[in-house]
């Protein structure tokens, strides 16, 4: 460097050797793959070199002028915006490259004056204040267009084309456990959820065309030491776009208390939509953004991952405080659901969180995700054991009307029904939950064979689930007191058991020979529903003599009257008494039928002789008809009808 | 009890006890020795942080360091409590009057303290903010010679990092946070020092309408020491980690910007100063409380040491840089204080970037504490099933 002012003679020489050296600086900077300490140290090489080659050029004295001339030239370039209305980066391509090669220059001439400084000439001084101030306009105003730039060439993507709304998220049970009376069934469980939705969906956050502007200001401004400045600028510009996409989804900031305060049918819909944003920001916007940083700042070390970070911090933890508040909300059965959907979520982008925020930096992230997650997973089991009591803990005061289905059947198998969509899931979860079933969780994915369904944990916690709803359902019969009643109802109710299991994937669960048990089980209640109701009426159809030809008229007479009051009783009550299901109500009236109709007219036939009198009040026709009439749930009568 | 006997000294206090202890069974006795060590250990942990000198930067009242402390003690302090609470002798004491009552007024009290947790976690992403900002504004100082580029490069730092400091809280409340547009009207625009806001605001509030100052208000409903025989039970250290918790979250909001703290310095702390544990933590209030009116009336982004310090070098660094730009040149002295204070200004940006990440952090770790207690109590609560747990 003392060579350029020691006033050696030999001129030319020196130029040659500066001129070689420069060549090589400038070749070797255009090498790609350059570390960013090596390449300021040929950027700062470069700048020396230019300025030794102008004073060698003047023969020492008129070097600092022509400095001074390129800093003009620059400064002009620099100062013509100052005024300038438009923005230089809206002006066109050719005002924008020709402001940065004036910012280049001035920050080259910054730099060369610095390493001459030593000599604190006076002149020298004065120039490099001048051109450092020409440095803080420029980049004051790189700062403004690149907000301005991000801002006008943002972009807002919808929502809808990356994640269409589940369809199941739109199924009933956001009913509470008490509240549900009827069955809320819509078919349109499928479940788009799964793991093909992991294909990264990265879009453009900022228009493709400009990302080459905003690298080359990045470019100058780390250059010139203004990197903290572009920082700042561009994570303030992008975590606002950020806050304003997150609003933009309808998510707004709860507290904790409010949270914790809420309906359940809002909690429910805020849950749903969580599960929904969560997806977006994390899978598409976040990684966009990751994606935008490091466009922008990828070969500056760690200061991409440092403004990811920052700008999406907030909004992370944010949506982390929400699924922390539901975690540790009340465990209602209803909740259930939503936490295993909130669970799958989070477990699913897990590993998305992980590459995001691999820094050590991020680390914080990640470990509070790692935290939710399990949080969520002791909610949703807290929940799943809040279900199993609210089964068994369920009372009736009155017997339920009709001896029909149960609205609590209905609810729990409706519910359970669901189950099988989150079968890994809650295999994991409920693994531990009991010891017997532990050991034989060995494989995650239980697929589709039958004989390990039948086994997995959530196979045992669902046939313990339906044990403490059938013991229930047994309690509730006993509210009866009609014997053929309770076991209409038990009937009904273990009928509808059985068909919810093998209309629906639970059949995989529950096994064929739950099914086989349970198909018993009916069967044998509406037996017995026979016996106690029909025994009685069918006795007076009885022979007594089944030797003798026929009985006397006056018994005939007594038997007739006997049975046209205990069928008419019959009839009055059992009109009023439900079998939802048409089959088995078929099915019943037909084995009734069988065994009421074949005795009466065996009866009548045997009578032959006394069938015109009056005595006999109903046709066999008439009965095998009135039969028809029971279990529709509406109570009818013989006694006003008219007489046969 | 009446009132004058309430008044009595802590001695008092004391032989009031040895009676009760008299007359009680010797698991009673160690409940009581528990009793004490707690209250022990909480008058210690407080006496040693109403004793930092203000003098040693590091350990200077409302630092980030006697933060962290303050939240070490806290974990201590927590731990010890449920300790207490969950293992001691008889599980179904808790559902027991007066314990009944005073444990779900517990839980109220802890999930607000989580809100708040949340809204000063918020509030230290601005403190990173100006800690960019200062951090700008030392490295264009410390070149030399300084030259007016490196004192408008400063200067406006230093703009952003005053107007943040000043705005933050006023601005944090939520409607204010959408507004602001970024773009630049260039026309009319010809001083060459315009400052382009980039100051970040707390937009990421805790919830609409939500104000630190009124949940700190509302954590201390209720919240009466324990009187007569209760003084003896253990409603004597749920009212002591009620008392810790109001006071951590008061002075974790005086320190960081929050959103909405006005009234802050009118919470009342129901702490007799009889109470030998409570001395420190009255001391404490006092002394913060002060702090807060003192800067209130000027409106502050909050008392943190290492951001006032920040505040009171910026005023200083920007007079500087005001009188650069008026006379054009300054002298050598001048120039020579100024890379002083920018030195000096180096030194809170250094301990913020130790420190404020695992602030941070730790502010979490209270987070979950908080709520892994309150998760034990509900169960425990439960599992005594004497009543429904309260939804809260």
């Amino acid at each position: 460097m003392d060579g350029c002012q020691s006033g050696v003679p030999t001129y030319e020489g020196d130029l040659h050797v500066v001129a070689a050296a420069h060549h090589i600086v400038k070749a070797l900077g255009a090498t790609k793959n350059l570390s960013d300490d090596l390449r300021k140290i040929l950027i700062d090489l470069d700048s020396h070199l230019s300025m030794i080659t102008s004073n060698i050029d003047s023969k020492g004295g008129r070097g600092l002028v022509d400095v001074e001339e390129r800093l003009d030239q620059a400064e002009r370039k620099i100062m013509r915006w100052e005024t300038d209305p438009m923005m230089i980066w809206d002006s066109g391509p050719k005002e924008a490259s020709d402001y940065l090669e004036a910012v280049d220059e001035t920050g080259k001439l910054v730099d060369g004056l610095r390493g001459l400084s030593v000599h604190e000439n006076r002149k020298q001084k004065e120039i490099l204040h001048r051109a450092m101030n020409i440095l803080q306009m420029a980049m004051s105003r790189l700062e403004e267009e690149l907000i301005h730039i991000l801002v006008r060439h943002g972009q807002q993507f919808e929502p809808k084309h990356m994640y269409s709304r589940s369809i199941r998220k739109d199924i009933v049970y956001d009913e509470s456990f008490v509240s549900v009376e009827d069955e809320p069934i819509k078919e349109t469980s499928s479940r788009n959820y799964s793991n093909d939705e992991s294909g990264e969906c990265i879009v453009d956050l900022v228009h493709a065309d400009v990302i080459p502007d905003i690298k080359s200001i990045a470019k100058v401004m780390f250059t010139s030491n203004y990197g903290p400045e572009f920082c700042e600028a561009f994570i303030s510009v992008q975590k606002e776009a950020l806050e304003q996409y997150f609003s933009f989804l309808g998510t707004e900031n709860l507290s904790i208390e409010d949270v914790l305060k809420m309906e359940w049918t809002c909690l429910s819909s805020k849950m749903n939509k969580w599960t929904w944003s969560m997806k977006i920001i994390v899978r598409v916007y976040l990684a966009s953004e990751k994606q935008l940083c490091d466009q922008v700042l990828g070969g500056l070390g760690s200061v991409s991952s440092y403004c990811f970070l920052e700008i999406s911090k907030a909004t992370i933890l944010c949506l982390l405080n929400f699924g922390e508040a539901v975690a540790m909300g009340p465990h209602r059965p209803e909740k259930l659901l939503r936490l295993l959907d909130m669970y799958e979520t989070l477990a699913c982008l897990l590993r998305d969180i992980d590459t995001l925020f691999s820094e050590e930096a991020g680390s914080f992230i990640q470990l509070q995700f790692h935290e939710l997650l399990e949080r969520l997973g002791e909610s949703a089991i807290a929940a799943f054991e809040a279900f199993r009591v609210a089964i068994s803990s369920n009372g009736s005061l009155y017997p339920f009307a009709g001896g029909g289905v149960h609205p609590l059947n209905k609810y729990v198998m409706n519910y359970i029904r669901m189950f099988p969509e989150y079968c890994n899931t809650l295999n994991l979860l409920l693994k531990n939950q009991h010891p017997g079933v532990a050991d034989q969780v060995t494989e995650p994915d239980y697929g589709l064979d039958a004989s390990l369904l039948t086994s997995c944990p959530m196979a045992y916690h669902l046939r313990s689930i339906t044990s403490c709803l059938e013991s229930n359902l047994h309690k509730k019969s006993q509210l009866y007191k009609d014997e053929a009643l309770q076991h209409i109802f038990l009937m009904n109710n273990i009928h509808y058991l059985v068909q919810k299991v093998k209309g629906s994937e639970l059949r995989l669960f529950f096994g064929d020979e739950w099914i086989r048990k349970h198909n018993a089980m009916f069967q044998q209640h509406a037996m017995n529903y026979e016996r106690a109701t029909w025994s009685s009426v069918v006795s007076f159809l009885r022979d007594d003599n089944p030797g003798s030809s026929s009985m006397s008229k006056s018994t005939f007479k007594e038997r007739c009257k006997g049975f046209s009051v205990a069928f008419e009783e019959v009839y009055k009550t059992q009109t009023s008494w439900s079998i939802p299901d048409p089959e088995l109500r078929e099915d019943l009236r037909i084995s009734t039928s069988l065994k009421v109709v074949l005795a009466y007219r065996t009866f009548l036939g045997r009578n032959l002789a006394y069938t015109d009198d009056k005595c006999v009040k109903h046709t066999v026709e008439h009965v095998e008809n009135s039969l028809l009439d029971l279990f529709e749930g509406s109570s009818r009568s013989l006694r006003n009808s008219r007489r046969w | 009890m009446p009132a004058t006997d309430y008044q009595a000294s802590f001695l008092g206090r004391i032989s009031i006890r040895r009676n009760q202890v008299i007359a009680m069974d010797g698991n009673h006795e160690q409940e009581l020795q528990d009793l004490e060590l707690f209250s022990k250990h909480v008058s210690e942990r407080f006496a040693e942080l109403l004793s930092s000198p203000d003098d040693v930067p590091f350990d200077a009242l409302l630092s980030i360091s006697w933060l962290r402390k303050l939240l070490d003690f806290f974990l201590c302090c927590e731990a010890e409590f449920k300790g207490i609470l969950m293992m001691g002798n008889d599980p179904s004491q808790i559902s027991k009057p007066p314990l009944d009552r005073l444990i779900p007024e517990f839980l109220d009290r802890s999930v607000k303290a989580l809100d708040v947790c949340n809204a000063v976690t918020n509030g230290l992403e601005s403190v990173r903010h100006y800690q960019k900002l200062a951090e700008i504004v030392v490295s264009a100082l410390e070149q030399k010679p300084i030259g007016d580029g490196q004192s408008r490069r400063a200067k406006k730092a230093l703009t952003s990092l005053i107007s943040a400091m000043n705005v933050d809280d006023k601005e944090c409340s939520a409607a204010k946070a959408t507004e602001r547009s970024w773009s630049f009207s260039r026309r009319g625009v010809s001083s060459k020092d315009r400052v382009p806001e980039h100051f970040r605001s707390v937009s990421n509030h805790v919830a609409k309408n939500w104000s630190a100052a009124k949940q700190i208000q509302a954590m201390t409903n209720n919240l009466v020491p324990p009187r007569g025989a209760e003084g003896s039970g253990l409603a004597s250290p749920v009212y002591t980690m009620s008392v810790i918790m109001v006071f951590v979250m008061w002075a974790l909001v005086a320190a960081i910007p929050c959103q909405e703290r006005n009234g802050l310095s009118a919470i009342h702390f129901p702490a007799p100063k009889q109470l030998n544990w409570a001395q420190s933590i009255i001391g404490l209030h006092e002394k913060i409380g002060e702090e807060w009116k003192k800067k209130e009336k000027k409106g502050t982004a909050g008392l943190l040491d290492e951001m006032q310090k920040m505040e009171k070098l910026g005023n200083i660094l920007m007079d500087f840089t005001d009188s650069f730009q008026f006379h054009g040149d300054i002298t050598d002295q001048k120039a020579e204080e100024a890379a002083a204070h920018a030195a000096e200004l180096a030194e809170p940006c250094r301990r913020m970037e130790e420190g404020l990440l695992p602030l941070q952090m730790q502010i979490r770790e209270v987070f979950h504490r908080i709520v892994k207690t309150r998760t034990e109590l509900l169960n425990a609560l439960d599992q005594v099933g004497k009543s429904s747990p309260p939804l809260l």
